[in-house]
C-alpha cells in the first residue's frame, strides 16, 4: 500500500482496545479511510494526513466521539484513535455497506435507479441534516462526496462527519466551493458557516440529486475555460445566477452540453421547481429566503406520494400533488392517466395527505401522523396497501397491514370492521378510519 | 524504439513509452507522452482515438487530448506546490481541484483545440459542433507525480496500474462495471466531465511511493485472455525492472507491444514510470 498506514499496523482506541489496519478503502481531502479489525467486528478508520492533524481537528473528532449520536442515517465518529509509526489520530466509524453509492455514478449514469427512489433518498437527506440541525449541529460541508445513497429505495448515509461542529463554534472549514452559500463563496465579513449556509448546501445537493446538474452551471459556466478560484468565486459567490432564473436568462442551460438538466427540469414538478427557483433567485441574495427542511421535508414527500406510472411505457412520473391534470410522460410523451387519489386526514391536528393509489400504493405510519419525527418506508413501518383481488384480475382492494382494525362505511350506511390482513375493495367515495389517529377517502381524480 | 527521459538525479522516476500500430489498422490512433515540469512533476499520459469509421480524425484527437493533458496536468501540479505549502485546508481544496475543475479544464480545452485547430481537408465531410467532436473521439489517462501527491485521470477505456512498495499490484481506476462491447466513454461524450474517473493519493512519506506506474490503451489489457494474465504481466514488468534495468525492458517494450497487438488487433500503447532503484547486479558470463 502506499497510503499512510501499513496492513496490520496496530493503534489503539480512546476506550483502550487494539485494532488492526487490513486495508485501505479510499483516500479524501482530510485523510485516508481504512478496514481495520476491532475486538468485535469490522470498522473504518479515518486516518488524517499531517497536515490535516491539528489540534483543532483532534478537539472536534474527540467532542463528535463524545456526542454519542445514534442515528442509522450517519456514519458518526465512535472512537477516538490514535497510534501509528509517525503518530497521528482518526476515528472509528462503521463500515459503508456496498449498496450505498455515490452521487458521481449517478452523474456518470452508470446507478439504475427510479424517480421514486430519489426522490425518497433527498426526503432522507432533508430530514438527516435536519436531526443535527435541531440539536444545535451545523454540517457546514454539505456536498456529493459526503453522501451515499442506495439507489434501489432511496436509503441515505451521511459520511464525513468530522466538520460538523455546534452552531457558533469553528471549524475552519467552509465548505466545498460550489455547494458554499454566495456570502461564504465571497468572503463577506458577517458570514459564518452555519444551519444557515447549511440550506443552502442542501438545496445544491438537493437539486443535484434530482437534477443531475449544478444549479448554477449554465452557459456562463461554458463559457470560463479556466475555472480557477476567481472563476469559481464569480460563479458562486458574486455573480450567481440560478440556471432557470425567471427573470434572466443569461446563464440558460446550453441545450447540447446540458441536456440532461432540459429534461429533469421539464421532469419535475412545479412544486418543487418552486422551491428550487425560490432558493436560487432570491435565496441566493437573502438567506432568511432560503427553502427550509421543512418546505423541503413537505414537498418531497408529497411528490413521492404522488409518482405515477404511466400506462405507455410503465416508467414513473412525478405529478403535481394535489392537481387533477395529467401530465405528460417524460420519457414516451403520452398523457398520463392519473390513478384514484387517496385522501388521508390526520385527526388532530388536522393535516391533509394525498396519495396516488398507483400499483402496489402504500400507506406508511407517517402518513396518519400530523408532524411525523421521520419518513419511514419499511416494512414495519407499512399501514395499509394497494393489493389486486387474487381471483379477479383488475380489481383493487386497500389490505390494511397495521395493528390496528379500520373501518369503513358500506354504501347502505352501516360500518364494516377491517381486522389486520384484512382487504377492503376500493371504490370512489370509500371512507376508512384508519385506527384512531387518521381517516382516508378514495376520489376517483 | 522507445522513447527514453534523460537521465537527471533530482528527478526520482525512470520512464519510458512507446507505441505500435495495430497490424490491421490504416493507422496508429494512440498516442502518448512522458514530461518533467520545471519544478519536478512528472506527467504521463496516453490516449486511444477511436479510430472506427464514425471518428475519422479521433488520431488527432488523441494528441490533443495528450498534449491538453500535459498543459493542464503542469498548471495542477503548480497548484500542488502552492497547497502544499499551506496548511490541511490547501491539500482539501486541491481534492475538490482535481475531482472538478481538472476533469472540466481538459474536456473544454480538449473541445476547444478540436474546433480551433479543425481545417477540413477536400472532399471532406463538413462536420461542426457535436458532430466534429465524435470525429475527434479519444479516450485519456494521464497522471501526474509530483512531491507529497500522485493523481491519475482517466476517461474512457485503458489501464492505469501501480505496483506499490510492498510489490501488490492495484488498478485504482477499474470501473467496478466494466464497459460492455467496444462503446467507451469518451472526451466527446456529452457532459464528458462526469465522466472522468480520478484515483487522489498524496504521499506522506516518500517510502510509500508506488515503484511502478503504467498507463495503457487497452490494445495491452485485451491481448490476455484474462484480467489476471495483464496483471501478471505489470508484476513481471515491476521484476525485470529490478533484475535487469529499465533500459533493458525499454528496449524489449516495442516487442511487447507488438505481440499484444497482433493478438489485440489494436494499436497498442504504454506508458512505464519507474521509481529509481539501484543498478542491478552485472550478470557473471563463464568467461
Amino acid at each position: 500500500m502506499s497510503g499512510m498506514l501499513d496492513n496490520g499496523a496496530q493503534l489503539t482506541t480512546d476506550t483502550g482496545d487494539e485494532v488492526s489496519v487490513a486495508g485501505m478503502l479510499g483516500a479524501g481531502g482530510q485523510g485516508e479511510v481504512y478496514r481495520v479489525k476491532t475486538p468485535t467486528d469490522d470498522k473504518a478508520l479515518k486516518w488524517y494526513y499531517p497536515a490535516c492533524a491539528t489540534p483543532e481537528q483532534r478537539s472536534i473528532v474527540e467532542g463528535l466521539v463524545g456526542r454519542d449520536f445514534d442515528d442509522d442515517r450517519f456514519l458518526w465518529p465512535h472512537a477516538f484513535v490514535t497510534g501509528g509509526k509517525h503518530g497521528g489520530f482518526g476515528y472509528l466509524m462503521d463500515i459503508r455497506p456496498d449498496r450505498f453509492k455515490g452521487l458521481p455514478a449517478l452523474f456518470r449514469r452508470q446507478l439504475r435507479t427510479s424517480p421514486l427512489a430519489l426522490i425518497t433518498a433527498g426526503l432522507n437527506m432533508v430530514e438527516a441534516y435536519q436531526a443535527l440541525h435541531s440539536r444545535g449541529i451545523a454540517y457546514r460541508d454539505i456536498s456529493w462526496g459526503n453522501i451515499f445513497f442506495d439507489p434501489d429505495n432511496g436509503d441515505i448515509l451521511v459520511c464525513d462527519n468530522d466538520n460538523a461542529v455546534s452552531e457558533g463554534d469553528s471549524t475552519g472549514i467552509s465548505g466545498t466551493m460550489e455547494f458554499m452559500a454566495p456570502e461564504l463563496v465571497r468572503g463577506d465579513p458577517a458570514a459564518v458557516p452555519g444551519t444557515q449556509t447549511d440550506l443552502h448546501s442542501l438545496s445544491v445537493l438537493l437539486f443535484m440529486l434530482l437534477m443531475n446538474h449544478h444549479p448554477l452551471k449554465g452557459r456562463a459556466e461554458l463559457e470560463i475555460r479556466c475555472l480557477d478560484e476567481a472563476a469559481e468565486k464569480r460563479l458562486y459567490g458574486k455573480r450567481p445566477m440560478f440556471v432557470f432564473d425567471p427573470v434572466s436568462d443569461s446563464n440558460r442551460p446550453d441545450p447540447v452540453e446540458h441536456g440532461t438538466v432540459l429534461a429533469t427540469w421539464a421532469a419535475a414538478p412545479p412544486i418543487l421547481q418552486k422551491l428550487f427557483t425560490q432558493n436560487f433567485t432570491e435565496g441566493l441574495h437573502d438567506g432568511t429566503r432560503r427553502v427550509r427542511e421543512t418546505q423541503w421535508r413537505h414537498a418531497l414527500s408529497e411528490v413521492r406520494d404522488t409518482i405515477v406510472v404511466c400506462a405507455g411505457c410503465g416508467r414513473q412520473n412525478m405529478t403535481e400533488p394535489r392537481s387533477a391534470t395529467p401530465g405528460i410522460c417524460w420519457s414516451c410523451n403520452r398523457v398520463l392517466v392519473l390513478p384514484p387519489r387517496l385522501l388521508v386526514t390526520t385527526l388532530r391536528p388536522k393535516v391533509e395527505r394525498n396519495l396516488r393509489l398507483r400499483r402496489a400504493a402504500k400507506v406508511y405510519a407517517h402518513h396518519l401522523h400530523a408532524e411525523p419525527a421521520r419518513h419511514r418506508y419499511d416494512s414495519a413501518s407499512l399501514v395499509a396497501e394497494l393489493v389486486e383481488h387474487p381471483q379477479k384480475p383488475g380489481k383493487y382492494g386497500l389490505t390494511n397491514r397495521s395493528q390496528e382494525n379500520w373501518t369503513t362505511r358500506r354504501a347502505d350506511g352501516t360500518d364494516q370492521q377491517v381486522a389486520p390482513g384484512q382487504s377492503v375493495p376500493l371504490r370512489a367515495g370509500l371512507e376508512i378510519q384508519l385506527g384512531s389517529s387518521a381517516r382516508a377517502v378514495v376520489s376517483a381524480t | 524504439m522507445s522513447v527514453p527521459q534523460p537521465d537527471n538525479p533530482a528527478q526520482p522516476w525512470d520512464t519510458r513509452h512507446h507505441s505500435v500500430q495495430g497490424p490491421a489498422k490504416a493507422r496508429n490512433q494512440d498516442w502518448s507522452d512522458v514530461e518533467y515540469t520545471p519544478d519536478g512533476a512528472l506527467l504521463l499520459a496516453v490516449a486511444d482515438g477511436h479510430g472506427s469509421a464514425a471518428h475519422p480524425l479521433s488520431h488527432l484527437g488523441a494528441r490533443y487530448a495528450v498534449d491538453v493533458f500535459k498543459l493542464c496536468a503542469a498548471q495542477f501540479a503548480t497548484r500542488a506546490r502552492a497547497a502544499g505549502d499551506g496548511a490541511g485546508g490547501g491539500l482539501r481544496r486541491l481534492w475538490a481541484d482535481a475531482h472538478d475543475r481538472m476533469p472540466r479544464e481538459l474536456v473544454r480545452i480538449w473541445q476547444d483545440w478540436v474546433v480551433d485547430r479543425h481545417t477540413p481537408a477536400d472532399g471532406e465531410e463538413h462536420r461542426t459542433g457535436p458532430a466534429l467532436l465524435r470525429a475527434h473521439g479519444t479516450t485519456l489517462i494521464g497522471a501526474v507525480l509530483t512531491e507529497g501527491l500522485f493523481v491519475a485521470w482517466q476517461l474512457g477505456d485503458g489501464d492505469l496500474m501501480v505496483v506499490h512498495p510492498d510489490g501488490t499490484v492495484a488498478q485504482p481506476l477499474t470501473p467496478e462495471q466494466a464497459e460492455l462491447g467496444d462503446e467507451t466513454e469518451s472526451m466527446c461524450s456529452r457532459q464528458a466531465w462526469d465522466l472522468v474517473r480520478v484515483h487522489w493519493a498524496p504521499i506522506s512519506d516518500p517510502a510509500r511511493l508506488p515503484r511502478l506506474v503504467t498507463l495503457s490503451t487497452d490494445g495491452l489489457s485485451n491481448s490476455f485472455a484474462a484480467r489476471d494474465g495483464f496483471i501478471r504481466f505489470v508484476r513481471e514488468l515491476d521484476q525485470r525492472i529490478n533484475t535487469e534495468g529499465l533500459a533493458a525492458v525499454g528496449d524489449a517494450l516495442p516487442g511487447w507491444l507488438g505481440r499484444a497487438g497482433s493478438y489485440s488487433g489494436d494499436d497498442t500503447t504504454a506508458v512505464v514510470a519507474s521509481l529509481k532503484r539501484p543498478a542491478p547486479a552485472p550478470m557473471e558470463t563463464e568467461d
